[in-house]
């Protein structure tokens, strides 16, 4: 039988492509007038000078990328640390990051799940110091652990109201969504779409992290405004 | 060849017996699991409710009586994993186990099966592997389908594919009525699998995950847009 076989309906994929823009702009449209029943005024004061930026990201309707991602890279080497490339990143702002040519060692996903929440989110912000190497080829079963973690056991946690590591999932969105904006993986956006759509008991409980959650839903803004992804994908 | 359905429910366990019955050579049994979670009352009701809302109760407890007068009728008090349940397993001398309960199995349970257990599992391996799999072919514009598989510990990663059955779309309106359909190719496709794995020519198909990818539950938005593309999907067709 021939598995490579697709595209077999009579649904054409520019209808389909069509149908999900669709869909990804109606989510927009509404995060844009929603989010700060998830980012509330506390959390956004918190933010200190970044708050009027995020509000504007958020609200206003120009919130896509100027600048393009690099679309295929071994490593990035940059200056700014974690946060300013995270903020970066999640603002649309131009990245000063150069090429290298080699990526850092693999990481041990064996080492990586026996370590504690606090030491993985150190870990995780060191490798990932400019995060857009999540989005690296090397990186591809990191990635792949992050999406899982999120989707089967973040998910769980949150779905069922039991107690969960806000950092680490909020950390996990945010890598899983730069993912999505690197490679456009379809699976690590819907993830995004996943948790946006949780109670929003659930999502409050976010607010613990103002930074990860702000940077989380600014990234998912872009990712709602990316075209083509049934052809990217 | 022993087969021996690993069912959720009774009636489950029956129906599909009902099927590979029809094969030649088989002795089939029915092991009924102790889904864990469930006390003793809670459990039997729900089976008599499920029988009760079958339109051929009657024959299904008929059906139910002749196994349990075979002493074909297994129910397990505890849950799969534990090691008094492995040991009934084993102690049935079975070649292959079916798959119709919603548990995931260890390795223990998995080789107390000469060949393993068959998975019928609703979407098109190698390339979908986990949740949501018909929802994401629908999606990305590939066919939809069932295929019958020897499971390991992995999510829809056990190496030997039996066999592969596209199942089209055409028709469906919404995609929980698909998968329902899908589901219920289970019993025949375990037959054809069966049958086929009795052939002397039969070959595995690899199931190479590389050439897959793993997908998760679908978001309430996407899968209205499955549904939109089903919709478009019946008024083209």
């Amino acid at each position: 039988m021939d598995l490579e076989t697709a595209h077999s309906g009579p649904v054409q994929p520019d209808r389909r492509n069509a149908i999900l823009r669709g869909a990804l702009l109606r989510r927009r449209a509404e995060l844009r007038k929603s989010w700060k029943r998830l980012v509330s005024a506390e959390c956004l004061e918190s933010l200190g000078a970044l708050a009027p930026e995020v509000e504007s990201f958020l609200s206003g309707p120009d919130s896509i990328r100027n600048s393009p991602l690099p679309a295929t890279f071994t490593w990035l080497n940059c200056d700014t640390d974690f946060w300013g490339c995270l903020h970066a990143i999640a603002l649309a702002r131009k990245i000063e990051c150069r090429p290298a040519d080699t990526s850092l060692a693999c990481l041990s996903l064996g080492d990586l799940k026996k370590l504690s929440h606090a030491d993985l989110f150190k870990v995780l912000c060191a490798r990932y110091r400019c995060p857009l190497n999540i989005g690296a080829a090397s990186e591809l079963e990191v990635a792949e652990e992050l999406l899982r973690q999120l989707m089967v056991t973040d998910r769980a946690k949150l779905e069922t109201g039991a107690a969960f590591d806000v950092d680490g999932v909020l950390l996990r969105l945010n890598l899983v969504g730069i993912r999505a904006l690197v490679t456009h993986d379809l699976r690590s956006l819907d993830a995004l779409n996943y948790f946006y759509e949780l109670p929003q008991r659930s999502l409050t409980r976010l607010r613990a992290n103002s930074h990860l959650l702000a940077s989380w839903l600014c990234i998912y803004m872009q990712l709602l405004a990316t075209p083509d992804w049934l052809k990217c994908g | 060849m022993r087969i021996a359905i690993v069912a959720s429910s009774i009636a489950a366990g029956v129906r599909i017996a009902g099927e590979i019955e029809k094969l030649a050579g088989v002795d089939v049994f029915v092991v009924v699991c102790n889904m864990g979670t469930r006390s003793a009352p809670l459990r039997w009701s729900r089976e008599l409710l499920v029988a009760a809302k079958s339109f051929a109760w009657r024959t299904l407890v008929a059906r139910v009586c002749s196994y349990a007068r075979l002493r074909k009728l297994i129910i397990m008090r505890r849950p799969l994993d534990d090691s008094m349940s492995i040991a009934r397993l084993r102690s049935l001398q079975c070649d292959v186990g079916l798959h119709a309960a919603n548990v995931i199995y260890r390795e223990p349970t998995i080789s107390a099966f000469r060949l393993g257990i068959l998975n019928a599992h609703i979407g098109i391996l190698p390339k979908y592997r986990g949740r949501s799999v018909v929802e994401w072919s629908i999606l990305q514009g590939d066919r939809t389908g069932v295929t019958v598989f020897f499971i390991d510990s992995g999510i829809d990663t056990g190496g030997r594919i039996v066999l592969r059955e596209f199942i089209p779309s055409d028709g469906w309106k919404d995609v929980g009525a698909l998968k329902n359909m899908l589901f219920g190719c289970d019993a025949r496709l375990y037959r054809q699998a069966l049958e086929a794995l009795m052939s002397s020519e039969f070959r595995f198909d690899s199931n190479d995950i590389s050439k897959g990818r793993r997908y998760y539950v679908m978001s309430k938005m996407l899968t209205e847009g499955v549904n939109e593309i089903l919709g478009d999907h019946d008024s083209l067709g």
